[in-house]
């Protein structure tokens, strides 16, 4: 053929690893691999154990924590802790969403009234508030207030500033900063230009985020109680230091099947909300 | 001896209420190149998909010398398919790969399972991929991802792609459909001189008249899914080709 | 009545009826609202306990005292906690693999069985809490990092496997009819086909997840995992509130590398 007669005098050359890259690539995953060994060395990890954990959990779970001690969950005393979790998630994530509100503005560096020094105040507030886990937060409140109710709603407040803060900060810095302009023009104050240019073009993405930040602010409030916080969590502490497994296995699912139900619904909620934004658009379209 | 031979080929999507293709059936021969024409929606790209069965044909058969293809289970299919090399209409490169690596991904279905994991080709395969990047002009642009090319460069990487197949039959899918009309018979060339030099027998799917008359030496029409007419192309008169086009509303 | 006419009342009437629903709506959870309060605040909560504004801020005071002694002891704690979050990424992302291959729609081997049952395990991670991840590892295999790791990875899994799942089902088709029409088997069309397509979102959503799981990882501790957060069960345990300062911050400071660190990782993949 006449192309191989053509070429093959003349040898072409191409290699997928070339020298410097080459090496810096092989270095780099060697130093990945080996990091990866001290690791499992460091925390002493039996990687046999590894395997069979999986098995191991079955076990254990059939053993022990099998047939679930669904008398117990039945009680009163333990369906006035759902309700009280459920409770705690409702307020703690209403108060910590209002206040992630303002937080927001001043944290959404398109619209912040005060770019020297509410915006880094703003969003140091947030990212702090979001660094510290919840249970941390529970401890430290449990700590202050003495155990019942009232700290885990100050910990899921807290959790839920730093959630749903970052999340409706994300939202204000992509809106259309042409109305913001007009509101601005005409003389609006920065809370006026915030309730009249911001405030509408964020409600239903905001409407997203509420329904989403429950999610987890529930999810949340279900374990708080661990620490001295109320809910069922409480519960669920006192069955594990006693041993109780089986009660621990009731608990465990009542907790799985309430957050499934609580996620199911507002699953049905967002698509509603998704439906009427549709419908919004083909109305203004 | 004829290399493909198709026969009461009939075609119906899943939940589709009429065939899209209706006994068709043809031949191909060593030395040919030819075009399937017909309106948009007639059942060109259905047909040449029912070839190397990217879709299943419903009855009928589809024979490549002399093997049956619409009866072969999946491994075998894979197997005859690496004989079967195929052009796309919007070039069908891994974009985010390098033309090197889209042109070697050719040979995929003679490397085994592993070599392909670590991306281990053969010399020789390398050496014919880039015997093949010069020969469609692309050598300088080897170690480029795929998707900084332009689309008549990146017709000529699926060009390669298709060759290192070492194919019996190349299927063209619109080739020039996305390309500008120089373009577009700059790739007709290039595709009907590598044929004819690597002996390689072309079937090709082609929107534009024009072009089939001027590469092809055979040509069938096709009209909503029904063979209006097959035959040389000095044979096709406008007659014909009107009676193809006759639905199409312009 | 003229067409028209008529289409107005129905549309107003439709919206009348809307506006009693969102009405009805509000009112519920505005009772809700109060209700929680009435039991959370002003039932449960002995105020009498809790003090004076004083006492609170006293009490919040102690731990302002920090115990800067504690500082070469939080060396170790931090690496763990560092490996253990990173070694649950990487479990969680390798669980993710199958789950995310069975629950795209496009691929999935059997839509009937599998990609349903890998929808059901995406949610069922993402709902259980870390904590509780954490307590059932304890149960079955001891105290120690392990079921840390463990917790994080099936914590992590949901997430990661959502988000590839996604990415799958919305791949551009084009280069994979390619291969196939090649003679490409199916580790071939997923490995040349899809895999580079859905790398670069891929290695950024592991990174998001593993600055996440660094916070996770912290809290580990708390119900027998190690790292920092056993250092800070051990401070509260002993009353020593300077100490449990000191840990918090310790927990920020390795937050803070994280987010350095992916932000810069980020950088050099884009």
């Amino acid at each position: 053929m006449s192309t191989q007669s053509q070429t093959q005098n003349r040898q072409l050359h191409w290699q997928r690893y070339r020298y410097p890259q080459s090496l810096i690539q092989f270095t780099l995953v060697l130093l990945a691999l080996s990091a990866l060994a001290y690791s499992i060395h460091f925390l002493n990890i039996d990687l046999q154990r590894l395997l069979s954990v999986f098995g191991r959990v079955g076990e254990v779970l059939a053993e022990r924590y099998f047939p679930p001690d669904l008398a117990y969950i039945s009680q009163p005393g333990y369906l006035q802790s759902v309700i009280e979790s459920i409770q705690m998630a409702y307020l703690g994530a209403i108060l910590g969403m209002l206040l992630a509100v303002p937080l927001a503005w001043f944290a959404a560096w398109n619209v912040t009234p005060a770019r020297r020094w509410l915006y880094p105040l703003a969003r140091l507030a947030i990212m702090g508030s979001r660094s510290v886990h919840e249970m941390i937060w529970t401890i430290l409140f449990v700590t202050v207030l003495g155990f019942g109710m009232l700290p885990g709603v100050c910990a899921l407040v807290m959790f839920c500033i730093g959630f749903a803060g970052k999340l409706f900060a994300e939202e204000i810095e992509v809106i259309d900063m042409g109305q913001v302009e007009a509101m601005q023009a005409n003389g609006a104050n920065p809370l006026q230009t915030f309730m009249y240019a911001v405030w509408p073009q964020v409600r239903t993405a905001w409407t997203g985020i509420a329904i989403y930040t429950w999610d987890v602010a529930f999810r949340a409030a279900t374990v708080v109680g661990f620490f001295g916080a109320g809910g069922m969590g409480w519960y669920l502490k006192r069955n594990v230091q006693q041993l109780e497994t089986e009660r621990v296995a009731a608990i465990l699912l009542s907790i799985v099947l309430l957050v499934l139900v609580s996620e199911l619904i507002s699953a049905w909620a967002r698509h509603r909300l998704s439906r009427r934004r549709a419908g919004n658009q083909l109305q203004n379209a | 001896m004829s290399i493909l031979h198709v026969n009461q080929l009939v075609a119906r999507y899943p939940g589709a209420k009429t065939d899209t293709l209706k006994e068709i059936s043809f031949t191909v021969n060593p030395a040919d190149f030819y075009a399937i024409i017909g309106p948009s929606g007639a059942g060109k790209s259905t047909l040449i998909r029912c070839i190397n069965r990217l879709v299943e044909p419903t009855s009928g058969t589809v024979r490549l010398f002399d093997q049956q293809i619409t009866q072969l289970p999946p491994r075998q299919l894979r197997q005859t398919r690496r004989h079967i090399g195929m052009i796309f209409q919007e070039f069908n490169l891994v974009d985010r790969m390098s033309v090197m690596d889209n042109v070697l991904s050719g040979r995929l279905g003679y490397t085994s399972t592993w070599r392909s994991m670590l991306k281990l080709f053969s010399q020789a395969d390398i050496q014919r991929a880039l015997e093949l990047l010069e020969r469609v002009g692309l050598l300088e642009h080897v170690d480029k991802r795929a998707d900084q090319l332009s689309g008549g460069q990146r017709q000529r990487v699926g060009i390669a792609r298709a060759l290192m197949q070492d194919p019996q039959l190349l299927l063209l899918d619109e080739p020039t459909a996305s390309l500008d009309p120089k373009i577009a018979r700059d790739v007709m060339t290039l595709i009907q001189q590598t044929a004819r030099d690597l002996q390689i027998p072309v079937l090709c799917n082609i929107h534009d008249v024009a072009l089939a008359k001027e590469f092809c030496n055979r040509i069938l029409g096709l009209q909503d899914g029904r063979m209006m007419f097959d035959g040389e192309t000095h044979s096709m008169s406008q007659q014909d080709l009107d009676r193809i086009y006759e639905r199409e509303v312009l | 009545m003229s067409p028209l006419t008529q289409t107005f009342d129905h549309y107003s009437q439709q919206k009348r009826q809307q506006q009693w629903k969102h009405l009805a709506i509000l009112a519920i959870l505005l009772l809700t609202l109060l209700l929680s309060i009435h039991s959370i605040i002003i039932e449960d909560t002995d105020w009498q306990r809790i003090g004076t504004l004083e006492q609170v801020l006293a009490s919040i005071g102690r731990f302002a005292a920090l115990d800067f002694s504690l500082i070469p002891h939080l060396g170790v704690p931090m690496l763990e906690t560092f490996m253990m979050a990173c070694l649950g990424t990487l479990l969680g992302l390798f669980f993710s693999l199958p789950v995310a291959w069975f629950g795209a729609l496009n691929v999935t081997p059997s839509r009937r069985l599998l990609y349903p049952f890998s929808r059901f395990l995406m949610t069922l991670s993402r709902s259980i809490h870390e904590m509780v991840w954490a307590l059932i590892f304890v149960a079955a295999v001891g105290l120690g990092a392990l079921p840390g790791i463990l917790a994080i990875a099936m914590r992590s899994v949901g997430f990661i496997s959502k988000i590839i799942a996604e990415a799958i089902e919305n791949i551009d088709p084009k280069p994979v009819e390619a291969i196939r029409a090649m003679g490409g088997n199916n580790f071939q069309v997923m490995y040349y086909g899809i895999i580079p397509q859905i790398k670069t979102l891929v290695i950024g959503t592991i990174i998001f997840e593993w600055d996440i799981n660094i916070r996770r990882s912290a809290i580990m501790g708390l119900v027998g995992a190690g790292g920092l957060g056993l250092t800070f069960f051990r401070q509260m345990a002993m009353y020593n509130y300077g100490g449990v300062t000191v840990v918090i911050l310790a927990i920020l400071t390795l937050i803070l590398l994280g987010e350095i660190a992916s932000h810069y990782v980020r950088k050099a993949i884009n």
